[in-house]
């Protein structure tokens, strides 16, 4: 029978991370974990404590800070636990770069570089696991505020290969985040002191200020319009929507 | 079968680069050939045909496909899941499909 994602979400809307991970250890056999080298690493504090079930993995997009990988090899050690990384097709990588240089991003946008740098090795990742988990919080950011803490992954889920997408720390503050670092004395990346709270590739990440959402670090240059493909539907009349859904 | 493409004229009248680059991709695979109607949804007009068929079929995003066989009209808004379920066949490039659902899943920024 089929997971239900739905059900799981209901049911461990507001549970501990803790015990979020634990019912998803025990539903799936193929299981693993984005590990992005920043406070995520609470999670695999957390899954240490579940055997070694979940594979844990990074995105090495070949443009991440040194602190990062000096981290993330800490962690590896810290923890005694494999963390497999994953590189980008290098003939990819190779052709955007001769074709645009390396810093394509800042004038043509960073979804070019970020699909081959890391949606491509994490889809190839993903087909491999029936389940994933990720180090989504509700506030990290405004469009995060939905994130339920288990979902369908209709992103990465293929026809006769569903995914399902845990998200235990949706319901978690970056307080209790931090809180928990300190008081289980987890190992975190240096750049957190130096003002970075969310930390992707080097060029692509700055600090934040204090008043400012965490993922004001990402990206920065670019306008809020470039950052996504919607459809302005709002300028669709109202009462249009309202009569096509009333005739549909 | 009817095969419909939307793409979208952005506000300031620009055209929008991931509809050029679909519609690239579809010039290039020789699928353009199969594409019945051609539609532009442009957002400084709500009642330009792409607008109105994405608010008829609530569809929020666009490049977009509309295929009506006679029944049902289904909608894909991912370009490489559209070609392989419709044209069947290969998605294409690796990296083209991730830029797909990159851009139909904004929010995978977090990984």
């Amino acid at each position: 029978m089929a997971y239900d994602a739905q059900a799981a979400a209901d049911r461990f809307e507001q549970a501990d991370p803790r015990d979020i991970l634990a019912h998803a250890v025990e539903g799936f056999d193929r299981i693993a974990l984005s590990f992005s080298g920043a406070e995520d690493v609470v999670l695999v504090d957390m899954v240490a404590d579940l055997g070694d079930k979940v594979q844990i993995f990074c995105l090495d997009t070949g443009r991440l800070h040194p602190e990062t990988y000096r981290f993330i090899e800490k962690v590896r050690d810290h923890y005694g636990m494999d963390i497999e990384l994953m590189f980008p097709d290098p003939e990819a990588v190779q052709t955007l770069v001769r074709d645009k240089g390396l810093f394509s991003f800042y004038r043509d946008g960073h979804q070019e570089c970020c699909a081959i740098r890391k949606i491509e090795p994490l889809r190839r990742k993903l087909a491999t696991v029936d389940a994933w988990i990720t180090g989504q919080r509700r506030d990290q950011s405004p469009t995060r505020t939905a994130v339920p803490v288990a979902q369908n992954d209709r992103a990465f889920s293929a026809p006769g290969h569903p995914l399902v997408k845990f998200n235990p720390l949706a319901n978690w503050t970056a307080t209790q985040v931090w809180d928990y670092i300190r008081d289980y004395q987890v190992p975190f990346n240096e750049l957190h002191e130096r003002g970075f709270r969310s930390i992707g590739c080097e060029p692509c990440t700055r600090p934040v200020a204090p008043h400012e959402h965490e993922r004001a670090g990402r990206w920065w240059w670019e306008e809020a319009t470039q950052k996504e493909c919607g459809l302005h539907i709002t300028n669709i009349r109202e009462a249009d929507i309202g009569n096509a859904r009333e005739s549909a | 079968m009817k095969i419909t493409f939307v793409k979208k004229i952005l506000a300031d009248g620009s055209p929008c680069r991931k509809c050029g680059d679909v519609e690239t991709r579809l010039i290039e695979s020789g699928q353009m050939d199969r594409i019945d109607e051609v539609l532009i949804a442009d957002e400084r007009d709500p009642d330009s045909p792409g607008m109105r068929l994405a608010a008829d079929l609530e569809v929020a995003r666009a490049p977009f496909f509309v295929v009506d066989d006679g029944g049902e009209r289904k909608v894909w808004t991912v370009y490489f899941k559209f070609a392989k379920e419709v044209f069947g066949g290969s998605e294409g490039k690796a990296s083209d499909a991730a830029r797909d659902i990159l851009d139909d899943n904004p929010d995978l920024d977090y990984v």
